[in-house]
């Protein structure tokens, strides 16, 4: 008997459909297996965790809230990756993005017109977290330094940064010693849409994923974008200038991962803070690769990672698990769907005779 | 001279997990399969060898179980990269949730439990040597595990069959499967023996380094690592000049605020991470300059058997 592989004649976009489907139910069998391990039964929990997410209302506002920076943190990611770039550092560039609006809002609140504080700190976001992304673009285009190693570095040295701030001069006098700066003003802060949580982050959210996919399909630089991560040496004989494209590539991806980070501190937080982001930086390389790096596809990927955050916090809440138990289902999730990737070109054969 | 020796001793003992984990990236690396996944390796390694310390209290096991349990793991990523044919880089990226998802998991109850850490162990006669002796013979059982585990993986990447196979994976995959050598089975191999190394690293936190569970505990060395296999140009030897230079700058780190040098701790929490940049770059810099060119030729790239690429 031989198991081996064989080419598919054709590949639909069904099969892909259908490949992820099958891998998503294995996720949902590998965590069913998980919670007999742990001595929770399984289908008690889902039904906790379906109800709690998709039956309440809080459930449905918590959802579209963690999707927001998600979507900012994927759409960041998926941009570098159109150009084969890996930006693994959409962590750092958030927290950067924080400070730069932080300093904004700690030095000029009050100062200026009404509605221009809040659009500053949106710019200085993209700034902190566009220069921030644009160290490993740099490196890279200059030097050829792997932009895999050197962006993901960067992430521990922003957050030394901000642990630097928090407990030294950016910390609230009157925090009680908490590693938190003071409280926003009104004129920093997103608005909300009526009594929930949702904020108007979630709005840009969705305009930025329509302006990245109109850059990538619409524009001239999108096409060099997408020409570069296709084929680099017909890219280069086209005269596409490689290097400027991946500091400016960088750039705007580590600028839109600075904007998660605004969305964070001026849609909820209103303050600077330790752990604002759980991860949301590296869970945008797998919102990134589920969307198989397309920006509209970013917005569906980023709503199911936010139902395994969601699913996280209703488990810790119900069952007492950590929340760090995220990470785990992310890494099941990725190796799943990565695992699962062939049999949308080759499928499986089973046969008892020597080919 | 008395604190240069203390900060050399130091940097010895904070290079080890380094060093561990360099060498099995070196291994796994000659054979063509990138692992970028060693700071979740390293944190199953570390979960593991603390949970086994705790309920048997025999080093050795922990170590053993550390390794046994990493190279489960990294088998997980060699079933995906390899008979999958999924990326190595994503595939890795997944490997470092998994071992931090892992960790984090089992080890919210263990916080606050400690571990008796690792003694030294004085090499009689060597450790008499001025500044070597304290510096390299005064030091646990691991260290000079690792001292082993370099000459090993050097003799045996360079000296063996097994090696000149494995390294040949790294560098013309296609040829070696012609000459009828199992590709998927050396690199299999590769990344489970390098995954176990990692893994040993990674165990040498909670057992040597921080002898109690905090989350985390190793604190993005996992990633260092993965440089450093490049600056030490995939050769074990040069990876134990690398870890330990690293491991000077992690020493200096603690012994910088000791000395009253008035620096914000936080920035000597960058001082690594930052070395690591510049250094990479150097060597990138070098290297382009030089036309060297030292990476295994197939690293990173899917193989599959009858199929032209």
């Amino acid at each position: 008997m031989q198991i081996f592989l064989e080419k598919r004649d054709n590949t639909s976009s069904w099969s892909r459909v259908i490949v992820l489907a099958a891998a998503l139910l294995l996720v949902l069998f590998i965590s069913f297996l998980f919670f007999l391990a742990v001595g929770i039964e399984p289908i008690a929990a889902y039904k906790i965790v379906g109800e709690e997410i998709f039956l309440t209302k809080y459930g449905w506002q918590d959802l579209l809230v963690k999707m927001t920076p998600l979507m900012f943190t994927g759409l960041a990611v998926a941009l570098a990756a159109q150009m084969r770039q890996w930006n693994i550092g959409a962590e750092g560039q958030f927290h950067m993005g924080t400070f730069a609006m932080t300093w904004v809002a700690l030095h000029f609140d009050g100062k200026l017109p009404v509605g221009m504080l809040i659009v500053l700190m949106f710019i200085m976001a993209m700034i902190g977290g566009g220069l921030w992304g644009s160290v490993p673009g740099f490196l890279k285009a200059r030097f050829g330094v792997n932009e895999i190693i050197t962006s993901l570095l960067l992430n521990y040295v922003a957050a030394a940064w901000i642990d630097h701030l928090l407990f030294g001069a950016w910390r609230d006098p009157g925090s009680n010693n908490f590693p938190i700066t003071k409280e926003f003003s009104v004129a920093a802060q997103l608005p909300t849409f009526g009594n929930t949580s949702i904020h108007a982050g979630l709005i840009l959210a969705f305009i930025f994923a329509a302006i990245v996919a109109w850059i990538l399909w619409k524009t001239q630089l999108g096409f060099k974008i997408r020409l570069t991560g296709d084929n680099p040496d017909a890219a280069r004989y086209a005269g596409v200038n490689i290097r400027t494209l991946t500091i400016l590539v960088f750039a705007a991806s580590g600028a839109i991962a600075g904007l998660a980070g605004f969305s964070e501190v001026a849609g909820i937080h209103y303050r600077l803070q330790q752990n604002i982001s759980i991860g949301y930086g590296y869970t945008g390389i797998i919102v990134a690769w589920l969307a198989r790096n397309h920006p509209l596809g970013v917005v569906l990927s980023a709503f199911f990672m936010s139902i395994v955050f969601v699913s996280t916090e209703v488990l810790q809440i119900e069952y007492g698990l950590p929340i760090s138990m995220v990470y785990l289902y992310q890494g099941i999730i990725l190796f799943t769907v990565l695992g699962s990737d062939i049999f949308t070109e080759y499928r499986l054969r089973i046969t008892r005779f020597l080919v | 001279m008395e604190f240069f020796i203390q900060i050399l001793i130091a940097a010895v003992v904070m290079g080890t997990p380094l060093l561990f984990a360099t060498l099995g990236g070196v291994i796994s690396e000659r054979a063509g399969v990138i692992n970028l996944g060693m700071e979740g390796l390293m944190l199953v390694g570390a979960l593991v060898a603390f949970v086994v310390m705790l309920n048997t209290g025999s080093y050795f096991y922990a170590v053993a179980a550390a390794a046994f349990a990493s190279g489960i793991v990294s088998m997980i990523h060699g079933v995906v990269c390899l008979m999958l044919r999924a990326s190595q880089i994503a595939s890795g990226l997944a490997l470092t949730f998994f071992g931090a998802g892992l960790s984090g998991l089992f080890g919210d109850k263990l916080m606050g439990e400690t571990v008796e850490p690792l003694s030294r162990i004085p090499i009689p006669g060597l450790h008499a040597i001025p500044v070597l002796g304290p510096v390299l013979f005064n030091q646990d059982a691991l260290v000079y595990f690792s001292y082993l585990c370099v000459v090993l993986s050097w003799w045996m990447l360079f000296k063996t069959r097994l090696g000149l196979n494995i390294r040949s994976m790294g560098e013309a995959p296609e040829v070696c499967d012609s000459l009828g050598l199992s590709v998927l089975g050396y690199r299999f191999f590769a990344v489970t023996v390098g995954g176990m190394l990692i893994g040993i690293g990674g165990a040498y936190f909670p057992l040597a380094l921080t002898p109690f569970w905090v989350d985390g505990i190793t604190a993005g060395r996992g990633w260092i690592a993965v440089a450093l296999v490049i600056f030490a140009f995939w050769d074990p030897v040069k990876a134990l000049g690398g870890a330990y230079l690293f491991g000077l700058a992690l020493a200096l780190e603690l012994r910088l605020q000791i000395l009253g040098i008035d620096i914000s701790p936080y920035f000597l929490k960058m001082l690594p991470f930052v070395l690591t940049i510049l250094v990479l770059t150097l060597v990138t810099i070098r290297n382009n300059r030089r036309g060297i060119q030292v990476m295994p030729a197939a690293l990173g790239k899917v193989f599959f058997r009858g199929e032209k690429h």
